[in-house]
């Protein structure tokens, strides 16, 4: 095994990788300083913040150091590589390239949105001078007024590291911004008359080091450091990408990816990133509603959990065949369990659909080539498929029913009278019914609808329960390729509104509290497709569910 | 005039007359003397510390008295549902009754030595002629702990348990100083009258007040007696850092106003007890001695009195606020340790000079020489007295450890 | 954890002497020094209601927020003042600094709301050392009535009339410079002057060969 020695520690390395010198120092939990270098983006070693001492162990046990401080990002490491990160000839060299950095670099932490969470702030405060020597006036370039839709572009901030610069050569593949002019006078720019407006833009602002790209949506929203953030898993696309929630008092703020390289890496697209607006919106159900001819009787959830579970057993006593429950594929994989073995329980012959699926054009494959089209190796894509957890719901209805039907088989029944109770668990923001067929649901005698926004179907409803926002639940989510990721609850939701989680364990009289990592203990034991949710805590990147059975159950029908 | 008055009435009604006059008058008195005792308290210790005490009611605050009060009075009276509420009501009655009723022997001017019922004289005393008077009052004062005990039992409430059971026992542990002090007077004097005792200094002048003879008793006494009366620095029962309010804790409006009245009334009582016993009562040099005659002579002499009481009052006060609270053991170390021995010396003493049929005045130097020989030995290098502490020695660190007290 | 005895110093109360042992003279030296504040009597209790307080000059009362030169607010929605505040109350709401209006054409971040809740507020000051641009003093008004707790709630314009009304006291801008903006929110003009940070002539940091971290 080749073995690396970082600051007088061994690093034992595979034989096969290739590291660079920052990784390598990582694996002894050394941190390299760096601004340019980014692990999915080329290497330019422009920032100079990385530079270390270095040097070969010779086979007779003598070490040669290198006369010269190399870039720690830019040079590979090999059996009996000696890296020296905190000697005085490196510090010395960081303390001057932060100053460098510094220079023109505007102390307006004040009214900067990166504060708080600022590569500058973070270094200077580590390994900086703690002043500045500079006697010349600052060069202040000029704000640039328009970008892109999302990002804004404080010129002043920058400090050059390139890192937006070849994201959107590398990874989006579009190439929108560039570095113009020369030596102090360099500064990004977009290409005129083409702002970076990719679908993948949102990215630059997580990878600038500091607060010279920001986000439009979270300008000056909200200080980072008020903002509570929990492990999460984006809803917007069947991708499941990892996220970060980021809330304070309730309020959500923003999605940041967190880094997953069995998810989808270290990026996520903006149409999930800004794509949460419906969590806040005016049209949430925030009162349970019981309704009986058009009246509102009750919107009290201590009443209405009682008369739900009363009106569902009678239904499934008179007609136990013409019983049917909807489950989103915007559900959990635990209020999927819950509700398929209560609605069971109460009838052996109920039918139990998933919902809509709802697919938009194709799958978008990043990078792009100038002609817009994909280009491999696919370093980014974002699926057609709208929803989070369509896998995680077939699996369990496979093992509950057999098969999985159709919303639009169950729409038919409806129409032709042949279901005549039916039970919708919702979550989808784009709603689950369309406009036309809302009046099939006339027929039905009892419609629950637990859902996110008010919709023409739950005002038909006798029983509307409000449930929870992705970001107000825990639970989990089972991805395009089966990865099973688990989401945090990050914020309360608004009124009244419950995790759906807990209202269904509520409505099936299941004793205990919601508690996913216990619940997917049980579904582990019922449901062997998922049998990697034994473990119950998934960890920050999921649990592939990749046994052999489980593979072939999850094909798609 | 008196004779007058007297003659008002029915023939049988007669003799009543006066001593019910003396009980009207003293119960009244004191009552407005105590409430306005407390203002002068008040302002006293906000002047000892730099502020102007109360100032809002009344020019310089005169009418606080009559706002406390009424305030008292119309406050909601608390009678918690844990309490045993005959004994909780009865308690606070106690301690006035008490009170007022030690002060019936107590002289308040030049009581007339040949009082006979009827005789047109006032008689400057409730109770004339009562032979065992200050065991009357040592009696009846050590009653008015009775209340305290009732009332801190009643409450039913920790605080006031311990309050209560720290009142008794202080009361019967400086019980035996104050008895003790006044022993050797009553040999000296052969008689336990205080109306006696205060004739007889009189009678000698001002070589004859009592102090001369019995200056360690006298300290004794104030001591001892201000303890019983459950007064600052000797206030532990009622103690609000450790007792929130001791015995009281539980006790609201009037009826809480009325054990503050007995401890005032038992102030005037020992500084009455004082000034008679051992600074000639209503005698003072040229202006109100035994053969002073002149017009208007009795009022001077119940004004000398009352000077005389106001001054012991007043110093009573000021102690009050300059002296911290002991702590319990040192109440009961001063007690057991310095005032007890102490008194019996001095009854010693007394008892020599009288056996030796020595000049009585013997007995200031002998006093004096047991006060220095008491602090003497509580000096001394070796300190037979007191507990040493065992102190660690260096390099035993681990050894066994006493507490240093 | 017990106390580990090497740990402990043990004393014994030092022995008295035999005038101590009497107890007497700390008796009449405590009544010598009560009676002496009877007897020279010097109150140091204010009058307050008939007669105006006399404030230390630290005192600390109503905040205002202040401008500058140019009569807009000095205050650039950093937001330091409600991070530091202990009592939580203060809330800002921040907006982007018009861009085509010359007026502001210094400055990115303006508040949109500014609020203190005086009720809440404890007075203790931590917002006025946290301000990074001199923009929220606590001022010498203390007395301070309201009718209702929504009129206690001080927005950003009576804020800076609260300023406008004591700019002139001679009192209040004792702890900031007044009128100039703070070093954060006037960057462009601060290089000129000399380093960002002030070096302190004594600083060993920066006088050594390699002058350390500061941390």
């Amino acid at each position: 095994m080749p073995t690396v020695i970082v600051n007088n520690k061994p690093v034992e390395i595979g034989a096969s990788e290739r590291l660079n010198c920052i990784q390598a120092a990582e694996r002894v939990g050394v941190e390299i300083p760096h601004y340019c270098y980014h692990h999915d983006l080329s290497v330019v070693a422009s920032c100079r913040m990385c530079l270390v001492e270095m040097g070969d162990k010779k086979p007779d046990g003598t070490i040669a150091m290198q006369p010269k401080l190399f870039p720690g990002c830019q040079t590979p490491v090999k059996d009996g590589t000696v890296i020296v990160t905190d000697s005085k000839k490196v510090k010395d060299a960081q303390k001057a390239t932060l100053e460098y950095l510094l220079l023109n670099h505007p102390l307006d932490c004040p009214v900067c949105d990166q504060a708080g969470e600022c590569g500058l702030q973070d270094y200077s405060y580590e390994y900086g001078r703690g002043y500045s020597r500079l006697q010349e006036p600052k060069n202040i370039k000029p704000d640039k007024d328009y970008i892109g839709d999302q990002i804004t572009l404080f010129t002043d901030r920058c400090i050059m590291c390139t890192r937006c610069v070849r994201f959107t050569r590398e990874i989006s593949g579009t190439a929108e911004l560039q570095v113009v002019s020369r030596g102090t006078h360099e500064e990004i720019d977009i290409f005129p008359g083409d702002p970076c407006n990719n679908k993948l833009a949102g990215n630059v602002v997580d990878l600038c080091p500091v607060g010279a790209l920001c986000s439009k949506d979270f300008l000056y929203e909200q200080r980072v450091w008020w903002l509570k953030s929990k492990n999460s898993v984006c809803p917007g696309c069947s991708t499941g990408c990892s996220i970060n929630v980021d809330q304070n008092n309730d309020v959500l703020y923003r999605l940041k990816p967190r880094e997953n390289p069995q998810a989808q890496g270290a990026f996520m697209c903006d149409e999930g990133r800004f794509g949460w607006k419906y969590v806040h919106a005016d049209n949430r159900l925030t009162l349970p509603e019981q309704r009986a001819n058009g009246q509102i009787i009750s919107k009290n959830w201590d009443a209405i959990l009682p008369a739900v579970r009363n009106a569902l057993k009678e239904a499934a006593l008179r007609a136990p065949n013409k019983f049917a429950a909807v489950i989103s594929p915007w559900a959990t994989v635990e209020e999927a369990y819950l509700l398929a073995t209560y609605v069971r329980k109460l009838s052996p012959t109920a039918k139990l659909a998933i919902g809509p699926i709802r697919t938009v054009g194709e799958d978008d494959l990043y990078p792009k080539d100038v002609h817009g089209k994909p280009v491999t190796p696919t370093k980014f894509t974002i699926h057609a498929e709208k929803c989070p957890n369509r896998r995680g719901v077939e699996a369990v209805l496979k093992q509950i029913q057999g098969s999985v039907i159709e919303f639009s088989s169950v729409l038919n029944q409806v129409s032709k009278g042949e279901i005549e109770a039916l039970y919708v668990l919702g979550g989808d923001p784009e709603g689950w019914i369309a406009d036309a067929d809302v009046i099939k649901l006339d027929k039905l005698k009892l419609l629950v609808v637990q859902d996110l926004l008010a919709s023409a179907a739950s005002a038909k409803a006798q029983f509307v329960l409000p449930g929870g926002a992705w970001a107000e639940k825990d639970g989990t989510f089972v991805n395009f390729k089966g990865l099973a990721q688990a989401i945090h609850r990050g914020l309360r939701g608004p009124g009244e509104a419950r995790p759906d989680g807990r209202i269904l364990m509520e409505l099936s009289e299941k004793p205990g509290m919601f508690q996913a990592p216990a619940l997917r203990k049980e579904i582990a034991k019922a449901v062997p497709a998922l049998a990697a949710l034994s473990v119950g805590d998934l960890g920050e990147l999921g649990v592939p569910l990749e046994t052999a059975a489980a593979k072939s159950e999850l094909q798609p029908a | 005039m008196l004779d007058k008055l007297i003659n008002l009435f029915p023939e049988p009604a007669r003799p009543y007359v006066a001593p019910i006059l003396a009980i009207v008058i003293v119960l009244n008195v004191n009552l407005g003397v105590c409430s306005y005792l407390i203002l002068l308290e008040r302002k006293l210790s906000a002047w000892m510390q730099d502020r102007h005490g109360p100032n809002r009611v009344g020019p310089w605050g005169l009418l606080q008295p009559l706002a406390d009060m009424g305030k008292l009075l119309l406050k909601e009276d608390v009678i918690p549902g844990h309490v045993n509420k005959v004994l909780f009501v009865l308690a606070p009655g106690i301690s006035v009754f008490t009170t007022f009723l030690a002060f019936a022997v107590v002289p308040f001017g030049p009581v007339p030595s040949n009082l006979t019922p009827g005789d047109g004289q006032f008689p400057f005393i409730i109770a004339p002629g009562v032979d065992l008077g200050i065991v009357f009052i040592f009696a009846i004062g050590s009653l008015a702990v009775y209340g305290i005990i009732l009332g801190g039992w009643a409450s039913n409430n920790k605080y006031s348990a311990l309050g209560c059971l720290r009142a008794s026992a202080q009361v019967v542990s400086y019980e035996i100083p104050l008895g003790m002090s006044v022993v050797g007077l009553a040999m000296l004097n052969s008689s336990m009258s205080i109306e006696k005792i205060m004739t007889n200094q009189v009678d000698q002048g001002f070589i004859g007040w009592n102090i001369w003879y019995q200056p360690l008793a006298c300290v004794i006494f104030f001591i001892a007696a201000m303890a019983e009366a459950q007064r600052l620095p000797f206030d532990l029962a009622e103690c609000e850092q450790e007792l929130i309010g001791g015995w009281h804790t539980e006790y609201s409006a009037m009826k809480w106003g009325l054990f503050f009245l007995a401890e005032y009334t038992h102030v005037i009582t020992i500084s009455f007890l004082t000034s008679i016993l051992f600074f000639g009562g209503w005698h003072f040099p040229f202006i109100a001695e035994a053969t002073s005659n002149y017009t208007g002579a009795t009022a001077v002499k119940v004004a000398v009195l009352l000077s005389k009481v106001f001054a012991v009052i007043i110093v009573i006060q000021m102690l009050r606020w300059t002296i911290p609270r002991f702590r319990f053991d040192q109440l009961m170390g001063l007690a057991w340790k310095g005032l007890i021995p102490l008194a019996t010396v001095n009854v010693l003493l007394v008892m020599i000079v009288k056996q030796f049929d020595l000049h009585t005045l013997w007995l200031f130097p002998l006093s004096i020489a047991a006060f220095v020989a008491a602090g003497l030995m509580a000096t001394q290098s070796s300190r037979p007295f007191a507990i040493k502490a065992k102190l660690p020695v260096e390099g035993h660190g681990h050894g066994h450890h006493v507490h240093a007290h | 954890m017990p106390i580990n005895p090497k740990d402990v110093d043990w004393v014994e109360e030092p022995p008295m002497n035999f005038w101590e042992a009497t107890f007497l003279p700390a008796v009449v030296d405590g009544l010598r020094a009560t009676g002496h504040h009877v007897t020279h009597f010097k109150p140091v209790t204010q009058m307050y209601p008939e007669e105006a307080a006399d404030l230390p000059r630290h005192y600390r009362g109503v905040h205002r927020l202040n401008r500058d030169d140019a009569g807009r607010v000095k205050c650039v929605a950093c937001m330091m003042c409600a991070t530091a505040c202990p009592a939580r109350c203060i809330d800002i709401v921040a907006q982007e600094a018009p861009k085509d209006d010359p007026k502001w054409a210094d400055r990115d971040k303006l508040p949109n709301s500014f609020v203190i809740d005086e009720l809440k507020c404890i007075y203790c000051g931590m917002c006025e050392e946290a301000c990074p641009v001199d923009a929220i003093e606590l001022t010498h008004i203390y007395d301070l009535t309201g009718m209702s707790r929504q009129e206690m709630l001080f927005d950003k314009e009576k804020l800076l009339s609260v300023f406008d009304q004591t700019k002139d006291s001679g009192l209040d801008p004792i702890r900031t410079h007044k009128g100039r903006l703070g070093p954060a929110s006037d960057f462009q003009q601060l290089p000129t002057l000399g380093p960002a940070t002030t070096v302190v002539g004594d600083d060993r940091s920066a006088k050594a060969a390699s002058p350390g971290v500061i941390k």
